[in-house]
């Protein structure tokens, strides 16, 4: 990452000098921090503020519920973890948690469930099947409210914030789906 | 329009059942706002260091090369998406500058800022997933786990700015 992100920037700064645009470079130079600042800073306190009323739901029993209604369906995707009822609560909380789009409130749970499969994986330095099909489940992971980008619409003013919602849950629906199938049929050939 | 209930829809469920399990609303939705600002302290520095390479990326021109060359073989797709298309997998600060960057040029109700918000909530950011995930644990040889993920970001994708232009242009 690191190499990309010099990369980019040398490369833009030789083309932008290349074309002439020199002045406006430099307002980028000397403006970047204070614009950042401008959009992370509103942005972060309504995150706080979905944060807040997400943690509301938490203790009220909201995702635990959903946790109970989904635990059949983990069962199933994850045959391996028949006798570790521990590390499927972890991956459930964690799928639930990113489910609210409190990401970094998932992060906790989803290592600790990594943990627990480590400790019965054979070789210890090559992933099992139950970790990769967790992990497609969370990085394809259903989202039904992403606190950021409801917050940053409202920011610049868009009419209506929520309203990509409605698409953006039936794309990361399908997405999960086709990430399951595929480590499904990846998992079936392999044998 | 019905997406506009969503959210208070949500905030009433939440609130109602907590009222009914009797929970301290009031400590919870605190604490989960204390839990939100931690998270500026990390978050500010890499969008920083992305902001500062995608703003450059665009004022230096070089979005507008790479752009009109792809807009000539995807010309329904409005130009500003590439970028974020390209990054979503990799890392999530610099897709979300490139969010921000989409909605302070085009605006967010625009076919390119609604656009963005569906590809930005279709899919998490494999990359950075995969590898805090299996590092974490000691991993090395994490088998095709990358492949599938990559694969669903791509379905996602595809089918967010197809649905976006179905639907909400």
């Amino acid at each position: 990452m690191s190499k990309i992100w010099s990369f980019m920037i040398l490369i833009s700064l030789f083309v932008g000098i290349g074309s002439g645009r020199i002045t406006s470079l430099n307002q980028v130079l000397v403006s970047v921090g204070q614009e950042t600042l401008d959009f992370a800073l509103p942005m972060m306190a309504s995150t706080c503020f979905f944060s807040g009323v997400m943690y509301v739901a938490k203790e009220g029993g909201l995702m635990s519920a959903l946790e109970k209604l989904l635990r059949p369906f983990f069962r199933l995707i994850l045959p391996d973890l028949k006798n570790n009822p521990e590390a499927l609560q972890y991956i459930s909380a964690n799928i639930v948690i990113n489910m609210f789009g409190l990401g970094f409130a998932a992060t906790p749970s989803g290592l600790k469930a990594m943990q627990l499969m480590q400790k019965d994986n054979p070789k210890k330095d090559t992933a099992t099947r139950s970790m990769i099909t967790f992990l497609v489940l969370n990085t394809a992971g259903v989202t039904i409210l992403s606190t950021m980008i409801v917050s940053l619409r409202a920011q610049f003013n868009a009419v209506i914030p929520t309203d990509y919602m409605p698409y953006a849950i039936i794309a990361t629906t399908c997405a999960c789906i086709a990430g399951l199938l595929m480590d499904r049929w990846c998992n079936y050939r392999g044998k | 329009m019905a997406s506009e209930i969503i959210l208070p829809a949500l905030v009433i469920l939440i609130f109602v059942v907590a009222l009914i399990k009797k929970v301290d609303a009031y400590e919870a939705f605190i604490s989960g706002c204390k839990e939100g600002l931690g998270l500026f302290v990390n978050v500010f520095s890499s969008l920083l260091a992305m902001m500062l390479s995608i703003s450059l990326l665009r004022e230096s021109g070089v979005f507008d090369i790479l752009s009109d060359f792809i807009c000539k073989i995807f010309p329904s797709i409005p130009a500003p998406i590439f970028p974020l298309v390209m990054f979503r997998p990799i890392s999530g600060s610099a897709s979300l500058a490139i969010l921000i960057d989409i909605f302070k040029n085009f605006g967010p109700d625009s076919l390119a800022g609604k656009m963005a918000s569906v590809i930005q909530g279709s899919t998490d950011t494999t990359l950075y997933v995969i590898t805090l995930y299996f590092s974490t644990v000691g991993i090395k040889k994490i088998k095709n786990s990358l492949w599938i993920g990559l694969f669903a970001d791509f379905v996602g994708i595809t089918l967010g700015i197809l649905l976006t232009l179905k639907f909400m242009s």
